[in-house]
């Protein structure tokens, strides 16, 4: 989806060439795989992990960070989890830097009264460890609203929560909200009206099991015309997603003895 | 620095070797030991150049020993450039 944007993907690390060639041809991946041999360019970036003792086969990594670069050069932001296992996937940056998602991306649509929710994933695959996008597009019929944050205690706010273990972490963000004057005068509450979206982010734990696997989530909100304010309401949801077995790379083969 | 991780480069590498020799033979990882090998693998979290700043340029070769730049990895709309631990292991 970043390449359909207009975004190249590069990735660098320690390997010699022969190991990403190798990796490459068995992975059938197209896109650069740097080999900064002497750890250079890492040094550089100011991203060596000095944690790992000389003689250690992993003395010489980066800590782990992924930059959306403009054309010029310039860092327009980065992404890292402060574990080397973690990786923010390609398609979840796609759908928070250019809202697009992939074809095959896991969609589920509600439906109450006067709201129509789509929610998705910014993948259908994906490692454990991965970080993957989450998106929500409201829909509401003219004359209703749900509501934003902050709001008094006696209304429900509009979210999108994951209860379930295979995520460690999770952000759901909607847009700025409209003011809306309420009975009293000068008071207002932050509302939602018409269409609007929301994008997030789910950390998926690792390790775990592949195969197919649903993430459970919840869809809170309070949905209130100007005549009518309706109890607020959960509705629950299943998103699928594969989780893809740990890639491993090709065993080397051994080397006859001289 | 998190707690618990040991200043000593040695000490480090023991917790480390700890846990990849049991993951290596599917022996149970502790708890423990999990986060302690986490928190010795990324201690001192670096992640260097901020949003707003240029990257560094460099030339380095691809997996088929073309020697590449920032020049010509960067599509029309930009780079999404990854730094990685490895592809061997």
């Amino acid at each position: 989806m970043l390449e359909k944007n207009g975004v190249r993907i590069t990735a660098v690390s320690y390997d010699s060439q022969k190991v990403l060639q190798d990796f490459a041809d068995t992975h059938g991946i197209r896109f650069p795989l740097l080999s900064d041999h002497d750890s250079t360019v890492i040094r550089t970036f100011g991203i060596f992990n000095s944690n790992m003792a000389p003689g250690l086969r992993s003395y010489g990594v980066p800590h782990p960070v992924e930059y959306l670069v403009a054309p010029d050069g310039i860092v327009i932001r980065k992404y890292f989890v402060a574990n080397y296992q973690h990786r923010v996937t390609a398609s979840a940056v796609a759908l928070r830097e250019f809202g697009t998602v992939g074809e095959r991306a896991p969609v589920v649509t509600l439906q109450s009264g006067a709201l129509t929710v789509e929610i998705g994933l910014s993948d259908a695959k994906a490692f454990a460890g991965q970080e993957i996008g989450l998106f929500a597009k409201f829909k509401l019929e003219p004359g209703w609203h749900v509501y934003g944050t902050p709001l008094p205690a006696e209304y429900t706010a509009t979210s999108i929560t994951f209860d379930d273990p295979k995520i460690i972490r999770q952000s759901f963000e909607l847009p700025e909200t409209r003011p809306m004057e309420i009975a009293a005068p000068g008071e207002t509450l932050p509302v939602y009206r018409g269409s609007f979206q929301g994008v997030g982010s789910l950390l998926l734990m690792f390790p775990l099991d592949a195969g197919e696997t649903l993430l459970l989530g919840r869809l809170n909100f309070q949905q209130c015309s100007d005549a009518v304010c309706e109890a607020p309401q959960t509705i629950r949801f299943e998103l699928p997603l594969t989780l893809e077995p740990f890639m491993v790379a090709p065993r080397k083969k051994q080397q006859p003895k001289s | 620095m998190a707690d618990n991780v040991p200043e000593d480069l040695l000490e480090k590498a023991a917790i480390m070797r700890e846990f990849g020799r049991r993951r290596a033979a599917g022996e149970p990882v502790s708890d423990e030991l999990y986060v302690k090998h986490v928190n010795a693998t990324n201690d001192n979290y670096s992640t260097g150049p901020e949003s707003g700043q240029r990257i560094a340029d460099f030339v380095l070769p691809d997996q088929k020993g073309i020697l590449r730049s920032l020049d010509n990895l960067i599509g029309p709309n930009g780079l999404f450039l990854v730094f990685h631990r490895s592809a061997e292991w």
